[in-house]
């Protein structure tokens, strides 16, 4: 079974974007400046876009999902900043704090390839319960070391 | 165990009213008759002090210090013998092995008789040195008895003692002149740290020999204060071999003699001297012994030392890093017939190391209490922060009393997994707690939205 | 209890009749009981006794922790070792050994079957050798359609003396279960690539918490898991999948992995761990590119983010080699260069260049432990190429990186053996499969060969493997041909088994504590000098006497004769081996002090020149000197030791300071008294040593054993009288002192009190 590359399914209309895909943008601005006037209401257009198409489009889990995941990026760049800001003494707090944060941000994302239905040629064996069963197995064991780890 | 063994051998030695704590058994190497006529007081007073005391000749067969291995006498006094030799029963070994076994030796030496070859020996093994030459003595122009030594000068007349050094207790002052006629001077090497001079000679005295051809001395084997009339040593395991130059000042002529330093009539006060030396060769004074030695963790309440004598040692095996541990230890001196507590010297303080490898703490004592015949030393510290082996070591020597050097091994650990603060008491680490249970939290609302979410999204799906 | 579930899943893979999936289980249940009787030599040979050196430490863990429990065992300070800095063996050991053979313990106590500990620490290698094979068979079923692949490398791993050499029952060591764990983790990866599961790859992450609370090793895993993540991306194989593996397996694996106090933060912090880290990062970007890629159809955007990720891997890339120098993140330990660069431990750190399972492997080595397996292996991996998928990518690097590996030390021939016995196996049933390809179901009646090739035959054999070869591809038809090559593979298979018993029970079932020799009339005579040894220790000595020898030696009488020890063979504290090299290799002056603070009473030597024993102590007295060198370069020099033409010699020809040495009196004091005036012989070094052997003053003979193998001497106590050991030992042998010999030389030197 060797893994067809994945053609960008630009015709098929996108399940989703994802609250990050509004951050895209702007996290690339920088690194587009030079055409950036030339680029500016393509991209704009591009987002709504892809903002109504994704308002449309996203089934009511995946948006639950995407919620989780930006509430999960919001927790994570908070964990960080303060540790940027006042720094990481209890080592062990900082790491499992954050990486709890990390690790469960990534299992959500596994759930959310797993049950996009894009996808579902990749995981043929998976179905939506068993992956979300997974999901749940996977975090228990995170939260269950993150705890024991935090001390 | 000990202090219940020093408890039935002080019971024992105060039953037979005994003076030195090492024993009573002593031999004197001299002999039989005349010889032994001369030094009748002084042998009197040991006799009044409670030894018994056994006078063989050298080289005689039934003489020998040791019987299966063990020591048959506890003190050996060896003053000139006619016989040149001591015979193999006394050799330099012999007398070495003797006092490996904590026997003590007391060597009187004259400048008449030749020193024997083991004394010899013996000596220069322990880096007391003599003049080679048959006849030296000791000789002082300012000092000396004009009555009995009116042309040779050799005889003479020296104040006590005074104290060697600060922190060293003098157990031999008192008043008066004591005699010292033809005396052997002798040097102590300076390396060793087990010897020191109990009688020196003043600053003008000199040591020649009368036979030289010479005038005037050249080269003397020593001069002023380097020169030893009764010198001490004492081996690491508290052993005591004490050297008198002059065997003459033990004897009987000497003990109470009149006597004319610069024109004024004196009266020798030898045999105060000759006790006060032997009590200290043969432990009557100068004895420290250790008692109980306790060491307990600080758990902040005031505890009792406990030095009953009944309750063992129970000291604990294993501290903990940063832990206050409290340290005692019961030290009493013996003093002719009992034990007394120990008081150190003005200047000189008894030190506790705390020790793994090199010492992490050296604390002096303070005496916490005294009991009846003990002072009780303590001190309080906290351990190091390092886990390691460590041992709680008193090593205390000093001219003239015994060594102690008592050593208890303990084990400091490093702090258990339970010992460390759990995380809600630090504060800095609340953000992440906070940060991990958020998550927990997001993630059980995220499980209940998603499965209540369910039939909705079924439908979707079967569409 | 795990072999039940994966015979379960055994039955499941069964396709047709029960009858096959039953046989299956039957020839695997045949496979691990020839694993596990075959690493049996030796308790049948010598008796059930832990080896070695490395399990005698791991052993008295074990009594540790079965004696006191488990919170105590990780709460442990061991003050019998390293004295006097005593060692946190706790938190500085794999306690996954331990606690494995005491869960193992509690749980046949449970069942009212009371093992002593010993037993179980002797018998848990070949256990566990059993249920490797099982995870090869499991591995090598996941690579290729053919089952019979997986039963013969079922089989070779079984009976491969590079896993049986260190496997033997009484090695009670680490790799005894980190082998299985290394390759039931794999397993459980290639399955979780394959399916994209999250439940895989926390199985995975499991397993590799298991492995890393086993064995250093694990760091093998911790690199190969990211390399084929990324080889994989970097093919262009990115897939979904791909992502929920790897993400699940590292942020719950590495979880796992900081639970173990040994290792604690490494996993953030040491750079060996950051490959892994790196190539989470990088996933995270690939999925999101790729994600963005599939919902935006600008080229132009495209290709700018592309630039995006290279930008976002370079500024990683710099910021971690930044980290590393300013010393965040812990740098390469001297470990893993030396796996880089062979010479540089021999330069920089002689106490890992000096312990010999680091030592470069030497190339008849890899013949000996996996003889034809090394020729088939290339063809296996190539077999791979030819149809490259996911798992067999798998294969390719793991063969690549574990030949480098073991290329470089002999100790990872260990992590080179599951590859080869899966890459040979692929390659063996490959032949068995196209010359057995009978369309008429013919099959040549050579079985019954014995039981382990009758195993592997009828592996071979089974239809299941035709089934899949049919199709495209053109058997061969001719009955000479075929016969030819399955017998010639027959007696290639026959000769791989008796070279492997061969080894086994001649190389590698040697306890090393016990030594065997043959008499003249060729029985079995057997050496048991370190145990008399030992046993004299623990019967006369005290029991806190602290006895100094060289590290070899540590734990074995840590755990033989229960005395504390200086140094051992967790080798934490190169400054301390370099104290007791220094002892060892100085003048007696120099040694006494260095004795006296460490508070040794005893000092053990191994002296094999009587019976020609090599593995002494002055055949390792060399790696003592480098070793104190490095530490004290200006009193130890190794130059010294060599004669002017450079020489290693203990006999009349030695320098002075090879003579002077504590090491060389120790071994040969009293020595030439055996022989006959002058005719003093080293079987070791065939030498013939000075007539006028050693003497010592500080030390004096305590203990020698029968074979003189063993040397005890005690460290004597200060003089009594203040003098030093060397005239106190002249004045007790009658050499009188000269009289003022001192005061004749120069001006006298006055006593200041």
């Amino acid at each position: 079974m060797p893994p067809k590359h994945r053609t960008p399914a630009t015709s098929t209309p996108a399940a989703s974007t994802t609250p990050r895909s509004t951050t895209t943008p702007r996290s690339t601005a920088p690194t587009q400046s030079p055409k950036a006037s030339k680029n500016n209401t393509d991209a704009q257009r591009i987002v709504q876009d892809l903002w109504s198409s994704y308002q449309t489009r996203t089934s009511q889990r995946t948006k639950l999902l995407d919620t989780f995941l930006a509430f999960l990026i919001l927790v994570g760049v908070l964990q960080f900043l303060y540790v940027v800001l006042v720094g990481n003494f209890p080592f062990n707090a900082f790491l499992s704090g954050f990486s709890a944060t990390v690790g469960q941000f990534v299992l959500t994302a596994s759930l959310r390839i797993q049950t996009n239905p894009q996808n579902e040629g990749e995981f043929k064996t998976i179905s939506q319960e068993r992956a979300f069963a997974d999901f749940v197995l996977g975090s228990l064991l995170l939260h269950f070391f993150c705890v024991n780890f935090i001390n | 165990m000990r202090w219940l063994l020093s408890l039935l051998l002080l019971g024992y030695l105060s039953a037979v009213q005994a003076l030195s704590v090492a024993g009573t058994r002593l031999l004197v190497v001299l002999e039989d008759g005349a010889e032994r006529e001369k030094y009748g007081a002084f042998l009197g007073d040991l006799e009044a002090r409670g030894f018994h005391i056994t006078t063989e000749a050298p080289k005689s067969d039934s003489l020998s210090l040791f019987k299966h291995g063990e020591r048959t006498y506890d003190h050996v006094v060896l003053l000139p013998c006619l016989a040149k030799g001591l015979g193999p029963a006394l050799s330099a070994n012999v007398l070495l092995d003797f006092m490996k076994k904590e026997g003590n030796v007391l060597v009187a030496l004259s400048s008449e008789r030749s020193t024997p070859a083991a004394v010899q020996s013996l000596l220069l093994e322990l880096d007391i040195h003599i003049p080679s030459d048959k006849g030296a003595l000791v000789v002082d122009h300012f000092n000396y008895d004009s009555t009995s030594a009116a042309d040779k000068h050799d005889v003479l007349l020296l104040p006590y003692p005074t104290t060697l050094k600060t922190g060293v207790t003098n157990y031999f002052g008192g008043d008066g002149l004591i005699a010292v006629p033809r005396a052997v001077g002798q040097t102590l090497g300076n390396e060793s740290p087990l010897t020191a001079p109990i009688l020196r000679a003043p600053c003008t005295a000199y040591s020649y020999n009368p036979k030289d051809e010479a005038d005037s001395a050249e080269d003397p084997f020593a001069t002023g204060s380097q020169l030893n009339i009764v010198s001490a040593m004492q081996a690491h395991n508290s052993a005591r071999l004490t050297v008198i130059g002059s065997a003459e000042m033990l004897q009987n002529a000497w003990f109470a003699e009149k006597a004319t330093l610069s024109g004024k009539a004196v009266k020798t006060a030898n045999r105060d001297f000759a006790e006060k030396v032997s009590a200290w060769a043969f432990k009557e004074v100068g004895v420290l012994k250790v008692g109980k030695l306790v060491h307990y963790q600080d758990e902040g309440v005031s505890k009792k030392v406990n030095t009953s004598v009944a309750i063992p040692e129970n000291n604990p095996k294993i501290y903990r890093i940063k832990s206050d541990v409290t340290f005692a230890v019961e030290i009493s001196e013996y003093d002719k017939t009992h034990y007394v507590p120990f008081v150190p010297p003005e200047g000189d303080a008894i030190q506790l190391e705390f020790s793994m490898l090199s010492p992490f703490h050296r604390l002096n004592l303070r005496p916490i209490s005294q009991t009846a015949n003990s002072t009780i030393f303590g001190t309080s510290f906290r351990t190091p922060d390092q886990h390691g082996i460590f041992n709680f070591r008193i090593n205390y020597r000093r001219p003239f009393v015994t060594n102690i050097d008592e050593k208890r091994q303990v084990t400091v650990r490093h702090f258990a997994h339970d010992e460390w603060p759990r995380s809600w008491q630090i504060s800095g680490a609340w953000v992440w707690i906070a940060g991990v249970w958020v998550t927990v939290a997001g993630w059980i609302a995220f499980v209940a939205v998603w499965l209540w979410s369910a039939p909705a999204n079924t439908v979707k799906k079967t569409q | 209890m795990s072999v039940q579930m994966e015979d379960n899943q055994l039955l499941k893979q069964a396709t047709s009749p029960k009858t096959r999936g039953l046989l299956r289980v039957i020839i695997l249940a045949l496979i691990a009981g020839a694993a596990v009787s075959s690493r049996l030599f030796s308790v049948i040979r010598f008796e059930s006794i832990i080896h070695e050196f490395d399990p005698w430490f791991n052993f008295r863990a074990t009594k540790y922790l079965v004696q006191h429990g488990f919170y105590s065992f990780w709460d442990w300070f061991d003050d019998r070792t390293w004295h006097p800095l005593g060692r946190v063996t706790g938190g500085t050991l794999y306690p996954g050994l331990m606690v494995t053979s005491g869960v193992i313990y509690h749980l046949l106590r449970a069942l009212a079957l009371p093992v002593d500990i010993r037993n179980i620490c002797v018998l848990l290698a070949p256990a566990f050798s059993g249920l490797t094979a099982l995870a090869t068979y499991l591995l090598t079923s996941e690579m290729v359609t053919s089952p019979s692949a997986g039963l013969l490398a079922a089989a070779f791993m079984g009976i491969a003396p590079g896993y049986i050499s260190r496997s033997v029952a009484g090695s009670y060591d680490n790799e005894a279960i980190a082998i299985f764990l290394l390759v039931f983790t794999f397993y459980l990866w290639i399955k979780a690539v394959k399916l994209g599961s999250v439940f895989y790859g926390a199985l995975t992450a499991l397993f590799y918490g298991y492995m890393v609370s086993a064995w250093g090793g694990y760091v093998f895993i911790t690199n190969l898991l990211p390399l084929h993540a990324f080889v994989l991306i970097c093919m262009g194989r990115y897939s979904p999948r791909l992502y929920v593996s790897y993400t699940s397996w590292y942020a719950l694996g590495t979880l796992a992995s900081m639970q173990i106090p040994f290792v604690g933060f490494l996993p953030i912090r040491s750079s060996e761990h950051m490959s892994a880290l790196g190539v989470f990062g990088l996933l995270q970007l690939v999925a999101f590119v790729d994600y963005v890629r599939a919902q935006i159809p600008n080229k132009q955007f495209q290709t700018l983010l592309r630039a995006l990720v290279l930008l976002v891997f370079v500024v990683a890339f710099g910021g971690l080699v930044l980290l590393t120098v300013t010393g965040v993140i812990a740098p390469w330990t001297g470990r893993f260069y030396s796996l880089w660069d062979t010479g540089y431990a021999k330069i920089h750190i002689p106490i890992i260049a000096s312990v010999s399972e680091h030592q470069p492997t030497a190339w008849p080595a890899f013949f000996f432990d996996l003889n034809m397996l090394i020729w088939l292996f290339p063809a296996g991996v190539y077999m791979c190429f030819k149809r490259l998928t996911d798992e067999q990518v798998f294969v390719v690097i793991y063969a690549v990186l574990a030949s480098y590996f073991a290329g470089v030390m002999v100790r990872l021939m260990l992590t080179l053996t599951p590859i080869v016995c899966v890459a040979s196996a692929m390659a063996f049933s490959q032949i068995l499969d196209t010359y057995l390809d009978a369309r008429k179901p013919k099959v040549p009646a050579k079985e019954e060969e014995g039981a382990d090739v009758a195993k592997v035959a009828a592996a071979a054999v089974l239809p299941e493997g035709l089934r899949s070869t049919r199709g495209p591809v053109i058997g061969i038809y001719s009955y000479a041909s075929k016969l030819t090559v399955v017998g010639a593979s027959l007696v290639y298979l026959l000769l791989f088994v008796m070279h492997c018993t061969w080894v086994t029970s001649n190389a590698y079932s040697s306890p090393s504590v016990v030594l065997a020799s043959r008499l003249p009339d060729g029985s079995q005579h057997i050496i048991d000098d370190y145990r008399e040894a030992y046993q004299w220790l623990r019967q006369n000595t005290p029991n806190d006497a602290k006895i100094m020898s060289w590290w070899d030696y540590g734990y074995q009488i840590g755990g033989m004769a229960d005395r504390p020890t200086l140094v051992d063979n967790n080798t934490w504290n190169n400054t301390h081996i370099a104290t007791v090299g220094k002892a060892m290799s100085s003048r007696e002056e120099v040694s006494y002090p260095i004795m006296r603070q460490h508070e040794v009473d005893y000092v053990l030597v191994v002296f094999g020149g009587l019976l020609g024993y090599s593995g002494d102590d002055i055949n390792k007295f060399l790696w003592m000197v480098r070793i104190a060198e490095g530490i004290w370069p200006d009193e130890v020099k190794e130059r010294d030791f060599f004669t002017a033409r450079g020489e290693y010699r203990v006999d009349d020809e030695a320098t002075p300071t090879m003579k002077n040495s504590l090491m060389y009196k120790m071994s040969y004091y009293n020595y030439n008294k055996l022989f006959p005036a002058g005719q003093a012989q080293d079987r070791v070094r065939q030498a013939r040593l000075p007539a006028q052997g050693p003497e010592l003053s500080t030390i004096e003979e305590a203990f020698t054993s029968e074979n003189w193998i063993i040397r005890i001497y005690k460290v004597k106590d200060l003089d009594n009288f203040g003098r030093d050991h060397q005239s106190a030992t002249a004045f007790d042998k009658g050499t009188k002192k000269k009289r003022g010999s001192a005061r004749r030389k120069g001006p006298k030197t006055l006593r200041v009190e």
